[in-house]
């Protein structure tokens, strides 16, 4: 549409006269025509742009035709100009309207930018807010991380010790066992050697029971035959006795008849009697003297052989009640030996129980073992404390680790969802400042392309608002780059927040692992805590705290199971001494030939004593006999002629024979020998080399066989020997 | 007896000690009726803690067991009893069948400086009440004693207590080998707390071996 009233003219500078070539037409291009110009010194309010090519118009000075196609061209210009009018217009509209929406657009994006901007500014003081809570519980959880570690370091060194302690224990216990073992194999020896001791001292017992019977036995046999002998030299003496008084009586009635014979010497002195009839008198009556002297010593000699009878009759009769004694004794002795048996019974009862009784050898270490158990039993009294406050403490520390990850586990969520809300809008703001940037450039590029196109139209209205488009644009620029920037270091802080957040989460985990060993440590603990009570409900307790006292007067025993309790104390008090007489015993059992009983072993003693002294006397009597057999042997090889040994033999059916050996003392060799059997009364001869030899066999039939008679075989060999010896 | 202000809250070391002494004799008394130590002709029944309980008329166990309070109610004020151990035996056997545990905390400030403590006196009768209506209870899970049994009193004390002349200290302590353990409830005065337990002997074994 054509303005009627056309837009004031901008002021241009004086340009030489345009040249405008008409548009060619078909015929005319051949011809051009010069247009001429007149200067630019016309009225402003008339200078339109769309009346140039009038004005030039009006200047054409050219014909009708000239005219009407400068017209033609002219309204074909003037239409080209007003489409292009009309387009630039148009594009005006539109790029108002973009200005428009722009400028709306640039509103909303400013409303948004500052919208932005304080979320912007909360998310950073809630971040900023957030880091300091973080940075407070990060500290926090290392105070406590550090807390913890300390804790568990001292609980690993009180592990360790206790490792150490348990180690010690354990080898201080395998030491015990050991010790133990070697105490109980050492206990084993001495077991066996007091039993075989004990077996030793059974079989001496034995044999000197055997001894004491036998010697009671022989004493008896003796006291007998002493008995025996004793009556026969009491009737001994009382011969003896008659006949010393008789002596005595002899002796007076001598003594009498000597006085009156020495009166009648003195008499016969005087009336001068034959010297020879007084000297036989006098030699009868000394002969008498001698005799009576004779008789005067043999009854003393009966009278201290009658001394020493009563003196072996006191001895036999102490040796009686001796043997009396002995025999009332021999009961009580079984009576020992059986008590003997019983005490040997508790005491292997006894033994069976400290047997039973592991790390016990003797009856002193019971005490001992009670007493280390008791230490044992307050040691794990002590040890349960400790691991109940141990326990106590754990539960607190599980129970504050466990609100911390809780608390944590809440932050860490919110953080998270913080974060992705930031790092949403995060990437609103780029996607928004994106496409504010794209569009920016695009509007840019309309902009200098309808600038450039204004600038050909010579269109300066649109220019100027695009170039106001430009500098708001351009004054926006720095504003969307601190934009940038701060997106930029959003990122980063955004970033660092999540390595927080993943170090935290890693912190979380270790934490919780943490929890759970704990609670599996709470669990053991609780365990031995059940354990341990069930100790205590048991009833054990510890001595060095506690003692167990009870009432003595219970209900439930009457009077007659007081007296059994008396009773059973007396009872256990004498085997308590009895067992104590044992233990003495034992250890005085090294010597042999002792008795069980002190009396017992006096009596032994006074055994032996007549023993000896029976030996003695058997060995003075042997030896007397030896000297009396000797000089009989000696006196019977001289009357005789033949040397004569005797000795006592057994026969094939047991019966005793004795046997003579005759050696003549005029034998020419050692090999003459006679020897003969005396059985019962009977004497036979026995064939040897010597009696074999003709000559002595025929004398042995002769005097032995034939005429029975020894005495004048052996008389008849002696002459025969004599004579051959004599001759030779 | 606890000392009844207005409030009747405030209780003593003297008061305390004869609440748990009387608890005790009473609790024996329970026992030895439920469990058939005597025979039932020979209890007689009286109001305590809210129960009808039953206390026994033989005067040997009577004397005894106040005997025995006097003294528990001593060892308490001086906070040097431990535990009280009722033992039930076999007459015949001797051997141990149960051991009725009760087991004593003392709060070792009281006893020291003698200070007071703060409970109402309802709130422990109704715990006793529940301790004693458990002892009533105890004979539905309890072995059955079908012979003839016998009590006696343990009482565990410090070393340091001097044993009275009708006392005696013992080196054995009645246990009972491999016990089943029943945990009853405990009553707390604030100043003594009692906590009881019974460790019977275990009669599967037996049964096993019957079998």
């Amino acid at each position: 549409m054509m303005i009627r009233t056309p837009v004031p003219k901008r002021a241009r500078p004086i340009e030489p006269a345009p040249i405008i070539e008409s548009p060619p037409t078909g015929s005319d291009h051949h011809r051009q025509l010069a247009i001429y110009e007149d200067p630019p010194s016309a009225d402003p309010a008339r200078r339109e742009p769309y009346h140039e090519p009038l004005q030039q118009s009006e200047h054409m000075l050219c014909t009708y035709q000239c005219r009407q196609m400068v017209k033609a061209d002219f309204l074909d210009a003037l239409s080209n100009a007003e489409k292009q009018v009309q387009d630039y217009q148009s594009q005006l509209a539109e790029l108002s309207d973009n200005f428009r929406k722009a400028d709306e657009e640039r509103k909303t994006f400013r409303e948004k930018l500052s919208y932005a901007e304080q979320e912007l500014a909360a998310a950073k003081g809630r971040e900023q807010a957030l880091h300091d809570q973080l940075l407070k519980e990060v500290n926090d959880s290392h105070e406590r991380l550090k807390k913890e570690l300390e804790s568990s370091a001292k609980l690993q060194t009180k592990l360790e010790n206790e490792q150490n302690l348990h180690k010690k224990a354990e080898s201080t216990a395998a030491a015990a066992e050991d010790k133990s073992r070697e105490l109980e194999a050492k206990l084993g020896h001495i077991s066996q050697s007091i039993e075989k001791e004990k077996k030793r001292l059974n079989n001496e017992l034995v044999h000197l029971k055997r001894d004491s019977k036998f010697s009671i036995s022989k004493i008896t046999v003796d006291l007998e035959k002493m008995e025996f002998r004793a009556q026969s030299s009491e009737k001994e003496v009382e011969l003896l006795r008659k006949q010393q008084e008789d002596l005595q009586s002899k002796f007076s009635e001598c003594f009498h008849h000597k006085s009156e014979l020495e009166k009648k010497l003195t008499s016969l002195s005087f009336e001068d009697v034959s010297p020879k009839e007084s000297d036989i008198l006098v030699k009868h009556l000394q002969e008498e003297l001698r005799n009576y002297e004779s008789e005067v010593r043999e009854a003393r000699k009966l009278k201290s052989a009658h001394e020493n009878i009563e003196l072996i009759n006191e001895k036999l009769l102490e040796e009686k009640s001796r043997r009396e004694r002995a025999e009332l004794q021999l009961p009580k002795l079984h009576e020992y030996e059986l008590k003997i048996n019983e005490l040997e019974d508790e005491l292997s009862a006894w033994k069976l129980m400290i047997q039973e009784i592991p790390g016990v050898s003797c009856r002193d270490d019971i005490r001992l073992r009670i007493s280390a158990l008791q230490k044992e039993v307050i040691d794990n009294l002590k040890k349960l404390g400790d691991v109940n406050a141990h326990l106590k403490q754990m539960e607190v520390i599980l129970d504050k680790t466990q609100l911390d990850k809780q608390k944590t586990e809440t932050e860490a969520v919110l953080a998270k969802e913080k974060a992705d809300r930031l790092e949403a809008e995060v990437k609103r703001m780029n996607v928004m400042l994106s496409a504010v940037s794209e569009e920016r450039n695009v509007l840019k590029t309309a902009i200098e392309d309808f600038k450039s196109k204004n600038e050909q139209a010579g269109g300066n209205a649109s220019s100027s608002i695009m170039q106001e488009l430009g500098s708001s644009i351009l004054e926006r620029e720095p504003y969307i780059k601190e934009l940038e920037g701060d997106l930029f270091a959003q990122k980063e802080i955004n970033t660092r927040q999540r390595d927080e957040i993943k170090s935290l989460h890693d912190r979380l985990n270790s934490e919780a692992r943490r929890v759970k060993s704990l609670e599996r440590e709470n669990d053991r603990l609780r365990s031995e805590i059940f354990l341990l009570e069930s100790k205590i409900g048991h009833g054990d307790f510890s001595a060095a705290n506690t003692k167990v006292l009870r009432m003595v007067n219970t209900l439930a025993v009457g009077n007659d199971a007081k007296q059994t309790i008396e009773a059973l104390q007396s009872e256990l008090q004498r085997t308590k001494e009895k067992l104590q007489a044992l233990e003495e015993y034992k250890s005085q059992s090294g010597n042999s030939g002792k008795m069980v009983d002190s009396y017992m072993s006096g009596k032994v003693a006074q055994l032996k004593e007549q023993i000896a002294t029976l030996e003695k006397r058997e060995e003075r009597y042997k030896t007397v006999f030896a000297d009396r057999i000797s000089v009989f042997r000696r006196a019977c090889c001289e009357l005789f002629g033949y040397k004569i040994v005797m000795d006592e033999r057994q026969h094939t059916n047991g019966i005793p024979v004795t046997r003579f050996t005759l050696q003549s003392i005029y034998a020419m060799n050692d090999n003459e020998k006679l020897e003969f059997e005396y059985e019962s009364g009977n004497t036979n001869i026995v064939e040897n080399s010597y009696t074999s030899t003709s000559e002595i066999s025929q004398q042995v039939d002769i005097f032995v066989r034939k005429m029975n008679s020894i005495p004048a075989f052996t008389a008849n060999l002696t002459v025969e020997s004599f004579n051959r010896r004599t001759l030779s | 007896m606890a000392s009844k202000t207005a409030a009747k809250d405030i209780i003593t070391l003297r008061g305390s000690a004869a609440i748990v002494s009387e608890f005790f004799g009473y609790a024996a008394n329970s026992i030895l009726y439920n469990r058939g130590v005597y025979p039932e002709e020979s209890f007689g029944k009286v109001k305590k803690y809210g129960l009808p309980l039953l206390l026994t008329k033989d005067e040997g166990v009577k004397s005894f067991i106040a005997n025995l309070n006097a003294q528990l109610s001593e060892w308490l004020e001086a906070g040097k009893l431990q535990r009280v151990v009722l033992v039930i035996m076999s007459m015949n056997t001797g051997e141990v069948l149960e051991r009725w545990n009760f087991s004593i905390e003392t709060d070792n400030e009281v006893v020291e400086k003698g200070v007071s403590r703060e409970k109402s006196d309802k709130e422990i009768m109704r715990e006793i009440q529940a301790i004693m209506r458990q002892i009533a209870s105890s004979i539905t899970y309890l072995p059955c004693l079908d012979e003839q049994c016998v009590f006696d009193v343990l009482a565990y004390t410090d070393t340091d207590v001097a044993v009275p002349f009708t006392w005696m200290e013992s080196s054995d302590a009645k246990l009972i080998a491999n016990p089943q353990m029943v945990k009853l409830h405990s009553f707390d005065t604030k100043i003594h707390k009692v906590n009881t337990l019974v460790s019977y002997k275990n009669d599967e074994e037996e049964l096993d071996d019957e079998e």
